[in-house]
């Protein structure tokens, strides 16, 4: 639902880093999004085409690395790597406290500039 | 030419939030984000909890809507400071909206600021807008299904309260199941059964929040 302000975030920070690295444009913008981080990609990619526009990333592309849910099992012990977005049980005995690892990420992680 | 960044998206927000509390606790404020679905109560219960409280504490309170200023009024005809704000469709209040207002508050007159946000189980989870700690609302008529379907909310929450228990006994809803799922998300989670329309659980609650804001 807030994709256009997340979208803003990644064009501002791209912006501002191939500014101040002393470059005028950019060719991609790489960013790693987890799959519990409430972000829909394709509402992503669709406001980051929408929003590049007359700036320096207009001709930018962006790469979504999707990053799944996965953690440890306190009743298992054991670790779990899932593909839903949200894990509320873990898939191998149904214990319910887990702890998270990865999969809430919203990250810029690399981009290319000219 | 390729370059590293690694930067956090919500970084602007996260630090924002950052600067507001810092703000805030200079000023002695401790402050509340209040969260629910809409309809569940947030309002209510801020006016019952203001009542109950009558002025043990100096309260505040920053309203959140989409549009209107219907919540900003029931909160100022009892007295206490507060601000509206419009999201205009913007579906969580952020640090900058609070930025915004927060010096239109008597913050020095402040002990505690509630900051009702927009109604919505899933995005102001998400966001910090500078408070010390989330607290959540879940009516009973919404079914007990609900923290297993909107997890996040209830694993950031420090407190949750069960609001409209007296509709309990006109419902399905199986409150024990909603007690232990919403533990099972969040072992620490403090729980009150609660009602603004009987009052049931109101003094527990304000016990709570004097206790935890003398610390």
């Amino acid at each position: 639902m807030h994709e256009v302000g997340i979208t803003q975030g990644i064009l501002d920070i791209a912006i501002e880093n191939c500014k101040k690295r002393g470059y005028t444009g950019i060719e991609s913008i790489k960013v790693k999004i987890g799959k519990a981080a409430g972000v829909m990609p394709d509402s992503l990619l669709f406001a980051f085409e929408a929003m590049k526009v007359g700036t320096i990333a207009e001709k930018a592309v962006l790469i979504i690395d999707e990053i799944p849910v996965s953690g440890y099992c306190n009743g298992c012990s054991s670790d779990f790597s899932v593909d839903d977005a949200y894990v509320i049980t873990c898939p191998k005995c149904g214990h319910l406290s887990l702890r998270i690892d990865t999969g809430r990420e919203l990250n810029i992680d690399e981009m290319e500039v000219f | 030419m390729k370059v590293k960044v690694v930067t956090n998206i919500l970084e602007a927000n996260e630090r924002l939030a950052a600067e507001n509390r810092d703000i805030f606790r200079e000023a002695g404020v401790y402050v509340i984000n209040l969260m629910s679905a809409p309809g569940a109560g947030k309002t209510s219960v801020l006016e019952r909890t203001i009542k109950e409280i009558n002025g043990r504490l100096r309260l505040g309170v920053i309203e959140g809507d989409i549009a209107g200023t219907d919540d900003a009024q029931r909160i100022e005809n009892l007295g206490i400071p507060v601000v509206q704000i419009n999201t205009g469709g913007a579906c969580h209040l952020d640090a900058n909206m609070i930025r915004e207002v927060m010096n239109d508050l008597p913050l020095r007159d402040i002990d505690i600021l509630f900051i009702e946000n927009v109604g919505n189980l899933v995005c102001p989870a998400e966001f910090k807008v500078g408070e010390d700690i989330k607290v959540m609302l879940l009516s009973i008529a919404e079914g007990h299904d609900k923290p297993l379907k909107y997890p996040l909310m209830f694993q950031e929450s420090t407190a949750l309260l069960l609001n409209k228990i007296d509709l309990l006994p006109y419902t399905n809803a199986d409150l024990e199941k909603m007690r232990k799922d919403s533990l099972s998300l969040n072992p620490k989670l403090k729980i009150f059964d609660v009602s603004c329309r009987t009052g049931e659980g109101i003094g527990d609650w304000v016990n709570w929040l004097l206790t935890i804001v003398k610390k």
